[in-house]
């Protein structure tokens, strides 16, 4: 059975549909690349599967049971964990303290939170880090940290927005590899991303959106030749 | 060890004054410091923490006193018991106006704690069949106590002064627990960012209003021992904006998210106003804004918070 499985998702602002009738499914154990041109609806899926936007019409099922209607906070608990476009650490707290919050989700401790705090910035690099205010980081590391976050509410699906933008090519194969890794560890991991290059070698397979609609399911080799995809992206003329 | 020794000598310094005086004057001037640090604690649990800036804590402050008079001299209860049940009407209040206003984020929450403020006194100036409307409530003589055999003389300040700095000191002792708690942390994960805090499993409206219910009890507490000791409340008495105002100054110039930054906040303030209400009898007021903007812009995380930066800095 799919872990996650999106039906006839519709999200409507006012006269705009930002996502029409959208469906896939997300198999347990893979990475799974969600890319369009901006504007596409790919954060908005995001929002709408976690809890952040209701859906105007649609299913999302995880393991079978809809968590349409919950709050994000009780979308976490069901075991869909995720990560923003633009960063949102907790700016003051420290980087311990960051995903200490997290954990608490599950262990009420103190103690064994901030243990499992540091198990997890120790396995995103930043357990050298541990004592700075969150603000203090690079981006790359702010990214990082906000993965460690996801990570420490132990969750069985991991939505990953932009993780790889506006990070140097560096950054980017050793965030390449960090989402590699998290899958090899069990989590199933969705991305939104436009480092085509990087979607393109980590994932298993991917998802095109345009104009809030699928235009494409298929292993990323087949994707990039697609003459709907390169129509979606380069218009019509090229294809 | 250090952290007790200091709470036992702040403790100290707030039950020693009736002892070294019996100027009743200096105890009035403690017993409103008391009464502000109070208020201040109060307010700080979810402004500061939590970082949900209220204007409208007169509300709570008002039910309170208000449950305490009439319930004394329409059901003949003491105040002392009143005032504790002012608190928790407070705290009834606050749960409507906690999922109403909480729906709503930033500055459009604090606007709808100022409505809200407002209706609430409104209520109380036109229900006349509970409150009397504008004329207000007046108890002429408190019921008989007697405590270890002496009956407590209210004619005295000393036994004002040592209720509420009983009650000042629990709601210190309360936002020291908080600050220590899962749900002290909870709120400041809360303040410094809102979805994020959502996004790692914390239900933030359950938090906001479980520590709203908290900020208003107190408050209400508050709102019963002025009832109390004044022995006479009115709608522009108790509900005033300028009320919830003030409680916001003295977190903010003592210090957001801390124990003893409104006892600080309320020392500063109450004598600054009092100095200023002594020197310029027409206008203290602008002196007094203009003492609060200066303190906003040169010590952002109040007198306690800078201090506190200072000392931990020069370590």
């Amino acid at each position: 059975m799919a872990l996650l499985t999106v039906t006839d998702l519709t999200k409507d602002f006012g006269g705009l549909r930002a996502v029409a009738h959208f469906s896939f499914a997300v198999e347990p154990g893979e990475i799974l690349g969600l890319i369009g041109p901006n504007g596409a609806g790919k954060t908005t899926v995001f929002n709408l599967i976690t809890g952040f936007l209701r859906p105007t019409s649609g299913q999302i099922l995880l393991e079978g049971r809809s968590v349409v209607g919950l709050r994000p906070h009780a979308v976490t608990r069901r075991g869909i964990a995720r990560t923003f476009q633009l960063v949102k650490p907790f700016p003051k707290l420290s980087v311990r303290e960051n995903v200490t919050l997290a954990a608490f989700s599950r262990l009420p401790a103190r103690r064994d939170a901030e243990a499992e705090a540091g198990r997890m910035l120790e396995s995103v690099g930043l357990a050298d880090k541990l004592e700075s205010p969150a603000a203090d980081l690079t981006l790359a590391e702010q990214k990082r940290l906000e993965m460690a976050r996801a990570l420490a509410t132990r969750p069985k699906l991991l939505l990953l927005d932009e993780p790889m933008g506006g990070l140097n090519p560096r950054e980017v194969d050793q965030a390449s590899a960090l989402v590699k890794r998290i899958r090899d560890d069990g989590v199933t991991v969705v991305l939104v991303e436009h480092v085509m290059k990087a979607i393109m070698r980590i994932s298993d397979r991917v998802v095109v959106i345009h104009h809030g609609e699928k235009i494409a399911d298929d292993a990323p080799d087949r994707v990039v030749r697609d003459p709907g995809v390169i129509a979606a992206y380069l218009g019509t003329r090229v294809a | 060890m250090t952290r007790a020794a200091a709470a036992a000598g702040v403790l100290l310094l707030m039950l020693a004054p009736p002892l070294l005086t019996g100027n009743q004057f200096f105890l009035h001037l403690g017993i409103t410091v008391l009464l502000w640090t109070l208020l201040g604690v109060a307010w700080n649990l979810l402004g500061g923490f939590a970082g949900q800036v209220s204007f409208g804590h007169a509300a709570f402050f008002g039910v309170g006193a208000y449950t305490t008079m009439i319930l004394y001299l329409k059901g003949g209860l003491a105040p002392w018991y009143g005032m504790i049940l002012g608190g928790l009407v407070a705290v009834l209040v606050s749960l409507p106006i906690g999922l109403i206003c909480f729906r709503l984020r930033g500055p459009y929450f604090s606007l709808s704690t100022l409505a809200v403020a407002e209706i609430v006194r409104l209520v109380a100036l036109n229900w006349e069949g509970l409150t009397d409307g504008p004329v207000g409530l007046l108890i002429t003589t408190l019921p008989q106590v007697s405590l270890g055999g002496r009956a407590v003389n209210w004619e005295s300040k000393v036994p004002f002064y040592y209720i509420i700095a009983t009650l000042a000191a629990l709601a210190m002792a309360a936002t020291w627990r908080l600050s220590r708690a899962r749900l002290g942390a909870y709120l400041l994960a809360i303040r410094e960012d809102e979805d994020a805090a959502e996004a790692v499993g914390i239900d933030t409206v359950r938090a906001k209003v479980v520590t709203l219910a908290l900020s208003a009890f107190f408050t209400g507490l508050g709102g019963g021992f002025y009832g109390l000791y004044y022995r006479y409340v009115d709608p522009d008495a108790v509900f005033p904006i300028a009320l919830s105002v003030e409680m916001v100054f003295i977190a903010v110039v003592g210090g957001l998210a801390t124990v003893v930054g409104p006892v600080i906040g309320a020392v500063f303030l109450t004598t600054i106003g009092e100095l200023f209400r002594e020197r310029f009898l027409v206008g203290h007021l602008i002196f007094y804004g203009l003492f609060m903007m200066l303190a906003i812009r040169y010590l952002p995380e109040g007198i306690w918070g800078g201090a506190r930066r200072a000392w931990t800095g020069r370590r």
